[in-house]
């Protein structure tokens, strides 16, 4: 007989939700996590595309885990494995190889714009920095007067965020207010022209979110990505180990995790959270319960009666439109890459010519159409023992569903659009594909319970980060009702596979002692 | 050899902004001459008479933003300023329907419960969150920004003001403020209304003269850049000056004489003399020279610079700065004299919305497309305009019977792609035609008769906007209004506050803070800091209160 009561109960058992459990079990708190899928790990797990062969279902690299949370969690040791190199494929083959804040082309000749790259690179990831320390605490709420403990500690912390800044001089200070809240074309083209290189700084700038280079608020997301150094990694073992190490820390932490579990309500009496109660009717008691559920997804779980019409008015305006779509070929051998030398072979290849492509390829999401040459980044993983190996393929800029829908002909023409697109640097990749799997935004909804299908449950805008995310007074994890808490993506700090906003959440639920 | 004299101030361009700063010098007891290259004053607010009869508010064509403590100050009705304002405006359709927008808030309210009950309630939660916005940024408007990486006692009290405003609006509203700061118009608007017309006609004022789209982040701050104005106390009110907006820089130049100023008007500033870091006059086009300790440019910050300036006497770092400003073209506009008041067929005969601002866009999307277009270099081939015919309500503007319509276009871009090449030679006389047949044949959608009424046509590209006024790729705000160009950052970061790194020369247009519009708010800070480094700030009338 499985136990029927905990402290507290978690919805999902993606990476978040996993952060979370062992970050309350240390504390020894009982915990179950209820996964629905059969296994965890959320979008950082993988799934099984051939027999014997594993594909990254969705993320695919690792790049903002950072190292003191990794430690805290038990999994520091999987990323013992040294960054990728980025590759950006140019069109007459003269391709940029970005290496950390050094760029040069893959033939090993000096890149005439490489000083450029190496100063904007350098400041940025210095700034990324500084703002990553926001992530690891909740946003400032300043909500108490200047006699609150809790006021004069976020105080305390915005003094200490603010020496920092005024550490880095009154220039460098002022170059930091004046590109914090700007758009990325015109950082990247201010300082060099466009290519191959500027183009790999702008994809990197809107992958995930509903945005184009030049729309503001992309040098933010640049600089989010760069908060832990940015070096993107394939863990060991590949990415579907970071899910399996996590759960290993959470069980071995005490918590009972069960998979193919479906909640399908929280429980709630006199405004507190009481339990859950799964899809067939067995009931959990909890005293908490978080939830990696989408914020508004939650809310109805808990019936929407519970909450004032403020909060549920603004998390129906959140803003989540997914934009990426997964493809993983996998491929009878490996395939070869058109000027690039073979042992660059396990590098993040980056399909973005140039920052106006990247734009153009934005055009078409906002009225729901599929770009004509999408922005891409692939990532060819080492070969099983045949031979045989998968190359993963984020699609940017992909609407959730297009006009017309995801018939066969739409998503036939979206696989052939990206194997095309690669062909052209990989001659003869078509013939090599043996299975090719797509994940539209819509399946990642689907799948993962991603609102939208958007990545981050919810867009990195400056107007959805920190005291505003997921939205104005929600800021704080607690959602309404006592005990139900958010610990998703779609809190601060927000998206990438960080395990922080689990963490923060759970942290933040013993620190109110409830349980 | 030209002409020589010497004053205690030049301001070089007479722009409203620079006639504003002037005024103020003037009034404060200094000997000031205004130069200004075209051979009328005004830089963006004239008055021309292009057609025989007629006068064209050509650039700039109404009026709100111009803040009223100038107006007082400078006792601009007494110099002949009137501003009538409008009422409404309206927004067309393909299938001969509108959506009107009274001032009348019962109208208001009938008429868009026609097209969706919902935002009628929604319209009342979307004017209080823009008013509250509104009263919240008006009292930074005559201020100088506050710089948060300075510890000058002056700049300290200036973020302590802010930080007092901001902790008096409580957590909530400040949580809405930074979100409404940097969100777009479009994501304000859909989260809000469900009426795409509705949603359409309120989206315009976010976009106005930027180089953003309707779904850009930044662009509600855009569409409160367009409502903190206010004509007679309504704020949000937009009205006529009497015989166009050249009728603001006449009351400005006429004020500024009566103070005892000098206008010397067609020959414009060749450049700014600098001797050891300071400046000591300017010599004209024409060769007249004109010294003076303290001189103001009323051009924009590249303009000054890059053109008018020598090189040498400038640091590298704040000539990298101005080079890498954004001042980007993306307006147009059609000056049109009328034989009759066009038959528009979807609205009532002589119904009151007429005589206010008139559109055809009638979707986000489509305004969203228009701005795809300008990325690419191409004028939108379905564009926005904010069309008006001031002749309804101000007969001075045309002969009885006859009418002129003032039609704002966007987007247009400065530098035109033609096969491939981007530039603004490509603006030859068949593109600008070809540019006002793009724009007439989205204006039949409501005025299917329009071409048929057209005795002249003046059409004005970003490129014939900067060829005549002086604007930098004929932008109208002297600079695009993005977060990294507002507030402390515009126009160079560390140089805000007017004064620059020459020592007596100072910016006074609208690329400094608070930006574009007719406002003068610029121009009256310019004066303030102008008269503060003199050590006459107590010559300068207290706002303060």
């Amino acid at each position: 007989m499985p136990r029927d009561a905990f402290d507290v109960v978690l919805l999902g058992g993606g990476h978040n939700g996993l952060s979370a459990a062992i970050t309350l079990a240390r504390k020894g708190r009982s915990v179950c996590v209820l996964e629905r899928g059969d296994r965890t790990g959320g979008m950082a797990r993988s799934t099984q595309i051939a027999l014997g062969v594993e594909a990254p279902e969705v993320a695919h690299l690792l790049y903002n885990l950072g190292p003191r949370v990794a430690r805290e969690l038990g999994v520091a040791d999987l990323l013992e494995t040294p960054p990728l190199p980025t590759v950006s494929l140019a069109p007459d083959g003269r391709h940029v190889v970005i290496e950390g804040d050094a760029a040069r082309f893959a033939d090993g000749t000096a890149h005439p714009d490489a000083r450029a790259f190496t100063e904007l690179s350098a400041r940025l990831r210095r700034f990324a920095g500084i703002l990553a320390r926001l992530s690891l605490k909740p946003p400032p709420e300043l909500d108490g007067g200047l006699t609150d403990m809790a006021t004069l500690g976020e105080l305390a912390g915005l003094a200490r965020l603010g020496i920092d800044l005024k550490r880095l001089g009154r220039r460098e200070l002022r170059e930091f207010l004046r590109i914090v809240l700007g758009n990325a074309a015109d950082l990247v083209l201010d300082e060099m022209p466009d290519g191959p290189l500027a183009g790999a700084l702008c994809a990197d700038a809107v992958r995930g979110n509903h945005v184009g280079p030049r729309s503001p608020g992309t040098v933010f997301n640049l600089m989010y990505r760069l908060g832990n150094g940015g070096a993107p990694r394939l863990p060991r073992g590949g990415m579907g180990a970071l899910g399996e190490a996590l759960e290993r820390a959470a069980r071995a932490a005490g918590a009972d995790i069960r998979t193919g579990c479906e909640v399908a309500r929280i429980m709630v009496a006199d405004d507190r959270v009481t339990g859950v109660e799964l899809r067939g009717g067995a009931v959990i008691a909890a005293r908490a319960v978080l939830s990696s559920a989408g914020p508004l997804q939650t809310m109805v779980m808990a019936g929407v009666g519970h909450f004032d019409i403020e909060p549920l008015r603004r998390l129906r305006n959140l803003r989540c439109k997914g934009t990426v779509a997964k493809v993983n070929l996998l491929l009878r051998g490996a395939p070869a890459v058109t000027g690039l030398p073979d042992d660059m072979a396990p590098a993040r290849l980056l399909v973005a010519p140039s920052v106006q492509a990247v734009e153009r390829a934005f055009n078409p999401v906002k009225y729901d159409e599929l770009p004509v040459a999408p922005v891409l980044e692939a990532v060819l993983h080492p070969p099983a023992g045949d031979g045989r190996c998968v190359l993963s393929v984020n699609v940017q800029h992909i609407p959730h569903t297009p006009a017309g829908g995801w018939d066969d002909a739409a998503r036939d023409g979206l696989t052939g659009r990206t194997v095309a697109q690669l062909a052209a640097h990989m001659p003869g990749l078509a013939a090599l594909v043996e299975t090719a799997q797509l994940l539209t935004p819509a399946d990642i909804e689907d799948r993962f319970g991603a609102p939208g299908g958007h990545w981050h449950h919810g867009e990195m805008g400056i107007d959805q980060i920190l005291t505003l995310r997921p939205a104005n007074g929600l800021a704080g994890y607690r959602l309404g009702v006592r005990g139900l808490y958010l610990c998703g993506a779609a809190t601060h700090p927000g998206g990438d596979v960080t395990g922080l906003p689990g963490r923060n959440a759970a942290r933040q639920l013993l620190g109110d002692g409830i349980i | 050899m030209g002409r020589h004299d010497r004053y205690d101030a030049i301001i070089a361009g007479a722009g409203h902004n620079g006639l504003t700063t002037a005024c103020y010098l003037a009034r404060a007891g200094l000997r000031v001459l205004v130069v200004e290259k075209n051979d009328w004053i005004g830089g963006a607010a004239v008055s021309r008479s292009l057609h025989e009869g007629w006068t064209y508010s050509n650039c700039s064509y109404v009026c709100s933003l111009l803040r009223r403590e100038i107006i007082r100050d400078l006792e601009l009705p007494r110099f002949g300023l009137q501003v009538i304002p409008y009422e409404g405006g309206a927004t067309f359709t393909r299938d001969g329907d509108y959506f009107a927008y009274y001032s009348d808030h019962d109208a208001l309210r009938r008429e868009m419960a026609r097209h969706s009950a919902a935002d009628v309630d929604a319209y009342a939660r979307f004017s209080q969150a823009v008013m509250r916005q509104c009263r919240f940024i008006r009292p930074f408007l005559l201020r100088n920004a506050p710089d948060p990486t300075s510890l000058a006692p002056r700049d300290l009290g200036e973020m302590l003001f802010l930080v007092k405003r901001a902790h008096g609006l409580g957590r909530r509203e400040l949580g809405e403020t930074l979100r409404f700061w940097t969100m777009s118009i479009g994501d304000f608007l859909d989260e809000h209304f469900e009426s795409d017309l509705i949603k359409a006609h309120l989206a315009g004022s976010g976009i106005i003269g930027t180089g953003l789209g309707v779904y850009s982040p930044g662009t509600a701050y855009v569409l409160l850049h367009h409502y903190m104005g206010d004509v007679d106390g309504t704020i949000g009110a937009w009205g006529f000056a009497r015989g166009g907006m050249g009728a603001v820089s006449n009351a400005l130049g006429a004020s500024f004489e009566a103070a005892g100023g000098t206008i010397v008007t067609g020959s414009g500033v060749e450049r700014f003399v600098v001797q050891g870091g300071r400046v000591t006059g300017v010599v004209l086009e024409n060769g007249d020279s004109y010294d003076a300790p303290v001189v103001g440019s009323n051009m924009d910050v590249k303009r000054t610079f890059l053109k008018h300036t020598d090189r040498a006497a400038l640091p590298d770092d704040f000539v990298r700065a101005v080079e890498r400003f954004k001042i980007r073209g993306s307006s147009g506009k059609l000056n049109i004299a009328l034989d009759a008041l066009p038959e528009i067929p979807a609205a009532p005969k002589g119904a009151p919305f007429l005589r206010g601002d008139l559109h055809c866009s009638t979707s986000l999307a489509e305004l969203e497309r228009a701005y795809d277009d300008w990325k690419e270099g191409r004028w939108s081939a379905d564009p926005y305009f904010d069309m008006l015919i001031p002749s309804q309500i101000d007969p001075t503007m045309a002969p009885p019977g006859r009418h002129m319509m003032t039609v704002f276009v966007q987007y247009a871009p400065y530098d035109l792609d033609a096969d491939g090449v981007r530039s603004g030679e490509n603006w030859t006389d068949a593109a600008r035609q070809a540019f006002a047949d793009c724009v007439f044949d989205k204006i039949e959608q409501a005025m299917p008769d329009i071409r048929r009424h057209v005795l002249h046509a003046e059409i004005r590209t970003p490129r014939d906007i900067e060829r005549e006024v002086g604007l930098t790729e004929g932008n109208i705000f002297q600079g695009e209004l993005t977060f990294d160009q507002l507030l402390f950052n515009r126009p160079v970061p560390g140089y805000a506050k007017y004064a620059t790194p020459i020592r007596g020369l100072y910016l006074t247009g609208s690329t400094t803070h608070p930006g574009g519009g007719v406002m003068a708010a610029p121009g009256a800070n310019a004066a303030r800091e102008i008269l503060r480094g003199l050590g006459k700030a107590n010559r300068m009338p207290d706002h303060a209160a």
